[in-house]
């Protein structure tokens, strides 16, 4: 059993993070795969709006509904789902949670702040794939879910979105804009203060977004506990030492560089990542995934099986041959330098990080069959980065 | 339309793609392109990437800074606080009110959560920018290159004006919508540039964002920049020696595993192809500029002058070989 077969049947949440472009959709689903195929009820759960996701796993069609994956035929031994995120109607089935009462909830869903926000903007975006990993956690059905992220910066916001959305509905800003009459000595108190914040808030954005926005935070921040409550207990569920962080890459300079960044940027936040994979590493050489070196041999030899039946294709071949050994050396030159990179690149990672690479595939992943032999590349023992000899 | 020199012609030039395509690497080379050239160009990144530091082998600041190409070429980021100072600066005239309202940390929660604030602040810092002159009157920056985030998030700074017009029926905010709106718009200034790579996902987002933008942005799409494009594996005298030589080796073997990799380069080729082909057929009427692959990636000024004289070949050949010396 290899060491991502361990982290898979260990953890109950793993957070795929990384640099746009680099497999990180299709890495997340492979290892959702695996687990499946490991016997974990799982749950694969993606923000980044990838259609091809749905294709890669065999699905017509992938929306908010968690759908049941057919993985029986590729190994897999226990359900594994698969669910999008949209954010319009995340949001409002989030509102359709919290707003118990119809009314209040209509006058929500019809808010033209709210509307704004649910569907235009990143920052919220996050923080409702918060929410719908908190409640997908919650239900008990999943031994393991997987959960892909947006690019770089985007993935730092899922673990600052809730912040964000708590300062939105601080109670001293909803103080200054709400315009019902304050009840009790306190908020009269902040009230006073309110009325200058609220002229110049009306200065610089003008009256009817302040009036829309006080209308908003009426209607919203009697959901402000719940709101609460359900962001601690995310940031807790990040925290837990149940959850791993993967952060997916390719040894490409750019991808490394945002890869740092991120990784710094979840150390700054208290998470290590504990697993490192190395997509796209390099281009094999050989009979395995996993021969990078060009194999050094006399071209005559390689002539003689060519087997040249007269001097035209003596000389064809000879010009192939030539060719083929261009190619190859320069391929192995790339898979070189990939291989020092991730080498660099592993070696700054926290004590009992796991390490893996897989190789560029003929061929992106676009149906389970190619999704099962990404799942077990990345499960195999040899795809372990191994520290330089 | 793509001008014939859009480097000079255009004040602000918007780049676009999904990511992985090599966004930073196409605007900074292009970049080095106008530096290289005497003009006066500006890297304007939203937010942090690390990579085009990474690229251009200096940290980047909130503020326009040399940092590549003996100090011709200039980046900056725009950092969202300071940008919100600005703008309050521009709409409340009065710099103690605004650095009282910019230091409020309750303000300063509600500015970062609220719908919208991050993009307008955004749009106004880049407008500031486009506006700017230095002491002979002249454009501070020709041009600006916009390295925009995504395609999402760029639809969403595309379209930013049009929902300001939703949002607010009054107040400052429409003045600055129109402005946002005016210049977006404003084909004389401003030029987007999409960035893709011959492959199908990629070139399948683009198509499609492409439609979007016919359909619901008004903004002047110059050109589609095809990134990393493969040279040809094999002269094509070559290719009926590779399918005997197949037919002669086993499948096995260090031969035969250099023969599969060829047939994959060959392979890899023919399809890029195809794609360029049907980003012609359905990019339509939008040029394509092509930037080679370069072995070992893109590390720094060196191959992103490689890339930028590969720029400036296809540019002079579009405009008939037109001299340039004169422009310095």
């Amino acid at each position: 059993m290899s060491d991502l077969d361990r982290l898979l049947l260990g953890r109950r949440l793993v957070v795929c993070v990384g640099p746009g472009g680099v497999g990180k959709t299709t890495v997340a689903a492979a290892l959702a795969l695996r687990a499946a195929q490991l016997g974990r009820r799982t749950l694969v759960l993606t923000i980044d709006p990838a259609r091809r996701l749905a294709s890669a796993l065999g699905l017509a069609e992938l929306g908010d509904a968690e759908r049941l994956v057919p993985v029986a035929e590729h190994g897999g031994r226990a359900p594994l789902h698969a669910a999008m995120l949209e954010s319009g109607s995340a949001y409002d089935a989030l509102i359709g949670r919290i707003a118990d009462d119809p009314e209040h909830r209509a006058r929500i869903l019809g808010n033209r702040v709210y509307q704004i926000m649910s569907r235009a903007f990143g920052t919220s975006h996050a923080y409702v794939a918060m929410e719908r990993l908190h409640d997908a956690a919650a239900s008990g059905a999943y031994d393991l879910i997987v959960l892909d992220t947006p690019p770089t910066r985007n993935a730092l916001d899922i673990l600052d979105a809730p912040g964000r959305l708590l300062a939105f509905l601080d109670e001293r800003i909803v103080g200054w804009l709400l315009r019902e009459a304050p009840e009790g000595l306190r908020a009269r108190l902040l009230a006073r203060g309110g009325a200058a914040a609220r002229r110049l808030l009306a200065l610089l954005a003008g009256e009817a977004l302040v009036r829309d926005l006080s209308d908003f935070l009426e209607l919203f921040v009697a959901l402000r506990p719940g709101f609460l409550a359900r962001a601690e207990a995310v940031q807790a569920l990040l925290r837990e030492p149940t959850t791993a962080f993967a952060l997916v890459t390719t040894p490409l300079a750019d991808n490394l560089a945002d890869a740092a960044y991120l990784r710094d940027g979840l150390a700054a936040r208290g998470i290590d990542v504990a697993a490192l994979v190395f997509n796209r590493a390099h281009v094999p050489l050989g009979d395995h995934p996993w021969s990078w070196a060009a194999s050094e041999r006399p071209l005559a030899d390689d002539l003689a099986a060519l087997a040249p039946a007269d001097a035209d294709e003596t000389s064809a071949f000879t010009a192939l041959l030539e060719r083929l050994d261009l190619l190859r050396r320069g391929v192995a030159a790339d898979n070189q330098r990939g291989r020092r990179a991730i080498v660099a690149f592993a070696a700054a990672a926290v004590t009992g990080c796991l390490k893996v690479q897989a190789p560029i595939l003929d061929r992106e992943p676009q149906e389970l069959r190619g999704l099962a032999r990404l799942a077990a590349i990345l499960a195999d023992p040899r795809a372990t980065v191994a520290a330089p000899r | 339309m793509l001008p014939a020199d859009p480097l000079a012609e255009r004040r602000l030039l918007l780049f676009t793609g999904k990511g992985g395509v090599g966004k930073s690497s196409v605007v900074a080379a292009l970049g080095v392109a106008a530096a290289e050239r005497g003009l006066r160009p500006l890297i304007v990144e939203l937010g942090h990437r690390a990579s085009m530091a990474n690229l251009l082998g200096g940290e980047i600041g909130h503020e326009p800074r040399a940092v590549a190409c003996e100090g011709r070429l200039a980046a900056m980021s725009i950092d969202q606080d300071e940008a919100l100072f600005d703008y309050i600066v521009a709409q409340v005239r009065m710099r103690r009110v605004a650095r009282a309202i910019a230091g409020n940390q309750s303000l300063r929660g509600l500015f970062r959560a609220a719908p919208a604030v991050r993009e307008v602040i955004t749009l106004a810092k880049i407008q500031a920018l486009v506006d700017a002159r230095d002491a002979e009157g002249r454009p501070r920056w020709q041009p600006i290159l916009v390295d925009l985030d995504a395609t999402g998030h760029a639809l969403m700074l595309l379209g930013l004006p049009q929902l300001l017009r939703r949002l607010v029926a009054s107040g400052p905010l429409v003045g600055v919508g129109e402005a946002l709106a005016g210049l977006i718009a404003d084909p004389a200034r401003t030029l987007l540039l999409l960035v893709t790579l011959a492959r199908e996902i990629p070139a399948q987002e683009t198509i499609e964002l492409f439609r979007e933008l016919r359909l619901r942005h008004r903004v002047d799409v110059g050109a589609l920049v095809v990134n990393q494009v493969p040279a040809p594996p094999l002269d094509d005298a070559l290719l009926p020696w590779l399918d005997r030589a197949e037919a002669r080796v086993g499948r096995h073997g260090p031969l035969a595993a250099d023969l599969a990799l060829a047939r994959r380069l060959v392979a890899d080729h023919a399809s890029a192809l195809r794609v360029r082909e049907r980003l012609a057929r359905e990019v339509e009427g939008v040029p394509q500029l092509p930037l080679p692959h370069l072995a070992g990636g893109i590390e720094g000024e060196v191959e992103l002058r490689v890339l930028a004289a590969a720029a400036e070949a296809w540019m002079s050949q579009r405009s008939g070989g037109r001299d340039r010396e004169g422009e310095r």
